[in-house]
């Protein structure tokens, strides 16, 4: 596996022109932008849904609290997530 | 057979442009040069070739949709499942209700995409359109510099896009390129990456002229030869390579030059549908003229559901059961779907048959022959017809 390597400090946001909603059809989260639609699975969800201004290290604090899980083992998720994201430009550091 | 939901509308709200592109994908027949092609599985029943003619009559005579009709449009195309709209044309600025559209749709929570020359657009139409909650612009260019932009466009139009994109940029709307790439420009490709550049596109197309509409009737002008298509690709592949992270590339491929077929439209009737500026909804904007003899429905008599699921036109083609051999038993059949039906209704007269591209279609013979008669000339600049404008009654001022 790849090793990605993404400051906890860096703040994540959509990229302007991508928009986080609910699918009506599936009501699933999607991620819509110019020509392009991606559905999003909830791992995937829980994380974009909070790319609001928060760090990394933030996020993973939230998802740790509300799920009682790992931060350790979530961090990877996270981080994982988001570099996919980000190499498709759906989500910039900021 | 189960039917899909769609996923996007394309609304051409009008047909009518400021600009002239020869390459032009609307249909041509508004303009009196009517297709009467039968319909090649009608069994000695007469197709109706009158078709086109009776289109050319309605555009005339009951005018493109008004907003109100657009609107319904929009209403039931959320409540089907879309959830993108790209307004086009013609150019969609040419409607001055365009900004009322684009909030209706944004209200219905639409993702809203407006696809423009840019001819038209002041600051205030952008300031408009922004507080009408528009998500992103797609502007077309025709080259990277006035004097050849000018020229494929039949007007005088490039110095005014650079100014227009930089109003887009200013007002924060997301910005796509789009140019057209073709025999004329693809030579330019590199100065057509650095314009793109320099205008601060997130994402820019660059696609490869596809024959339809008047890039059809245009195909001996604007048809790349293999050696342009062969540079093109490498330098489109390095700007790839090296903007990654900046801006977006798409190479659209000149599917000619390719030995299987495009996975047109993700297959016919499954993700995409257009209305176009008169109200027939058709599975694919070009289906109208490549396809005359297909009965397509209008918005005006028939709920746009229906349409989606029952009509004739967009199960003509849906799934794997209407194809031929050799698509039938392709191991391919489920990745491109033939191919493109109205690529084959062009070049064969039969939209059911393989698209002639493909290595395995016993067309392909009709690509290769264009393709020997390009590369064997030694004269590459043609004259082309410029797109004329249809003669609509418009439904606004």
């Amino acid at each position: 596996m790849r090793a990605i390597t993404i400051s906890g400090s860096v703040q994540p946001r959509l990229t302007s022109g991508v928009r986080l909603q609910t699918d009506s059809v599936t009501s699933k989260s999607v991620l819509l932008y110019p020509e392009g639609i991606i559905e999003l699975n909830e791992t995937a969800h829980e994380i974009v849904s909070r790319c609001d201004g928060r760090s990394v290290a933030e996020i993973v604090q939230a998802l740790a609290k509300e799920y009682d899980a790992d931060a350790a083992a979530l961090a990877s998720d996270v981080r994982e997530t988001l570099f996919d994201l980000h190499r498709r430009k759906l989500i910039e550091w900021t | 057979m189960r039917i899909p939901r769609p996923y996007a509308l394309l609304a051409e709200i009008t047909y009518r442009c400021p600009l002239h592109c020869p390459y032009c994908s609307n249909p041509t027949h508004y303009c009196g040069a009517t297709a009467s092609v039968a319909d090649p599985e009608a069994d000695g029943r007469s197709a109706d070739p009158t078709t086109a003619l009776s289109t050319t009559r309605a555009i005339a005579e009951k005018g493109e949709l008004s907003a109100e009709e657009w609107k319904r449009v929009i209403r039931e195309a959320a409540a089907l499942g879309v959830l993108q709209i790209g307004f086009s044309g013609g150019e969609p600025l040419a409607r001055r209700d365009l900004e009322e559209l684009v909030r209706f749709a944004r209200e219905a929570n639409l993702y809203t995409n407006v696809i423009t020359s840019g001819i038209g657009l002041d600051g205030n139409r952008v300031r408009a359109l922004r507080s009408a909650g528009l998500d992103s612009i797609q502007l077309s260019f025709q080259s990277d510099e006035s004097s050849l932009a000018d020229e494929i466009a039949g007007a005088s139009a490039h110095r005014r896009k650079l100014d227009v994109a930089a109003k887009i940029r200013d007002a924060g709307i997301p910005l796509s390129l789009n140019f057209v790439i073709h025999r004329r420009n693809i030579d330019r490709l590199r100065r057509i990456i650095e314009l793109a550049e320099s205008l601060g596109a997130q994402r820019v197309e660059l696609a490869n002229v596809q024959f339809y509409g008047w890039a059809f009737l245009n195909r001996a002008a604007l048809l790349p030869t293999r050696e342009q298509v062969i540079r093109a690709r490498e330098i489109a592949a390095a700007a790839k390579a090296r903007l990654a992270g900046t801006i977006d590339i798409f190479y659209v491929l000149p599917d000619y030059y390719e030995t299987r077929p495009k996975p047109c439209l993700n297959g016919w009737g499954q993700r995409y549908l257009t209305v176009n500026p008169i109200g027939d909804v058709l599975p694919c904007p070009t289906a109208s003229s490549a396809i005359p003899y297909l009965r397509f429905e209008n918005v005006r008599t028939r709920s746009l559901d229906w349409i989606w699921q029952e009509s004739e036109s967009f199960n003509r083609f849906r799934g794997t059961e209407w194809m031929p051999e050799p698509c039938r038993s392709c191991p391919q059949k489920e990745i491109d779907f033939g191919g493109c039906r109205c690529q084959a209704a062009l070049l064969t007269g039969n939209a059911a048959n393989t698209d002639p591209v493909c290595e395995f279609s016993p067309n392909r013979a009709l690509v290769d022959a264009v393709l020997r008669e390009i590369n064997s000339s030694s004269d590459h600049v043609r004259d082309w017809i410029y797109r004329v404008n249809p003669n609509v009654k418009s439904s606004v001022a």
